[in-house]
């Protein structure tokens, strides 16, 4: 999601308490339709009063549905959620099918404000073999050492150094020594 | 969140403590790695944003090894801030002799990055010249880095018996004048 929304907040992908595991419950709970019995501006939204209101009404027993006439005002709907969130539709020139679209991203909405999610996903049991801490996979050994500890943590020496070359070197001369000793010796 | 989940999350981003020996070691590649220590970045965990940085304690600051001719070619810059002749230019070695820990100081100082966390990551490293280590700091200590170069011996360090049985690559003739 773009981060340019001045006033848009911020927050983590969340359920209301556990919503959906073992039962779901749903969360608008009430929706208030004003609209005006003449003015075109509310043609869709007497449309969609005549035609499928009260199926939506009987499909949605969770939801109340209240119908209030307001003579030339403009139409909106006021949803209410269980969370105690509200938010104003406005339904001003909107075609039937468009106001039950809305009704319908309402019905599924938690009622959270939209906010720009930091985090596409979400989890409560982020590790199942712990979290990470600092002393994770470090040696047991270390809780016996004092520190700081004069040999253990030195640069190891990779290459021959000079020195081990020329013992190396004497040892196999005084090898090849001892060794034409005896056989002039012996023979 | 739950105490467990409290204590976890305590646990991740507990600080803890390093010792860094830097007897014969070059400065300049040590404050890499101990800057990278500061700031928490040997830690799976580590994200920019959150403060995971570890404390350092350097010991044996007035044993290091600078490269080559350093000693005496690299000038350390420093100025007062007032006008008309505040700066002055010092050489390692004369800096060196003064404090014995302050070019560690600014090798890590450089290493750590121009950041605003800068200052605090700085009062994170503890500077020693020598092994001498206060106890109330030592007694927090639970890791040591290791060092990243071989430490090379002296001959002091030797026995008398395997200076003895070194093999003997020439000797020097009866009539030789050492001056």
């Amino acid at each position: 999601m773009s981060f340019k929304h001045l006033f848009m907040k911020s927050s983590f992908v969340k359920a209301p308490i556990q919503n959906g595991i073992g039962r779901y419950v749903g969360q608008l709970q009430r929706i208030t339709v004003k609209f005006c019995k003449e003015h075109s501006d509310s043609k869709g939204v007497r449309d969609f009063i005549e035609n499928q209101v009260v199926d939506f009404a009987k499909q949605n027993p969770g939801i109340v549905v209240y119908l209030k006439p307001r003579r030339h005002r403009a139409p909106h709907v006021k949803l209410e959620y269980l969370n105690g969130e509200t938010e104003i539709l406005s339904a001003k020139c909107l075609s039937e099918r468009e106001l039950r679209q809305w009704l319908e991203v309402a019905r599924g909405s938690s009622g959270e404000p939209v906010a720009r999610l930091r985090k596409m996903q979400h989890t409560d049991r982020p590790s199942i073999q712990g979290v990470w801490t600092p002393w994770t996979n470090v040696p047991p050994q270390t809780n016996l050492e004092t520190f700081p500890s004069e040999e253990g943590y030195r640069a190891p020496q990779r290459e021959q150094t000079a020195t081990e070359k020329l013992r190396e070197l004497f040892a196999r001369q005084q090898e090849q020594k001892q060794l034409t000793e005896e056989t002039t010796g012996t023979s | 969140m739950s105490s467990m989940q409290r204590a976890k999350q305590w646990a991740t981003f507990a600080r803890i403590w390093h010792i860094y020996d830097a007897k014969w070691q070059n400065p300049f590649d040590s404050s890499k790695t101990i800057a990278k220590y500061l700031k928490g970045q040997h830690k799976p965990i580590y994200h920019p944003l959150s403060d995971c940085g570890d404390h350092v304690v350097v010991i044996n600051c007035r044993d290091i090894a600078l490269p080559g001719p350093e000693w005496y070619q690299r000038v350390f810059f420093h100025h007062t801030g007032y006008p008309k002749g505040g700066a002055t230019w010092t050489l390692a070695w004369e800096l060196h002799e003064k404090n014995p820990t302050k070019i560690m100081e600014r090798a890590v100082h450089r290493a750590v990055g121009g950041t605003l966390l800068r200052k605090g990551l700085m009062a994170r490293l503890h500077l020693f010249p020598d092994e001498h280590v206060s106890e109330d700091l030592l007694r927090h200590v639970t890791s040591q880095i290791p060092q990243l170069r071989v430490q090379p011996r002296r001959l002091d360090s030797y026995s008398e018996e395997e200076v003895r049985d070194f093999p003997k690559v020439f000797d020097y003739p009866a009539d030789h004048v050492i001056r």
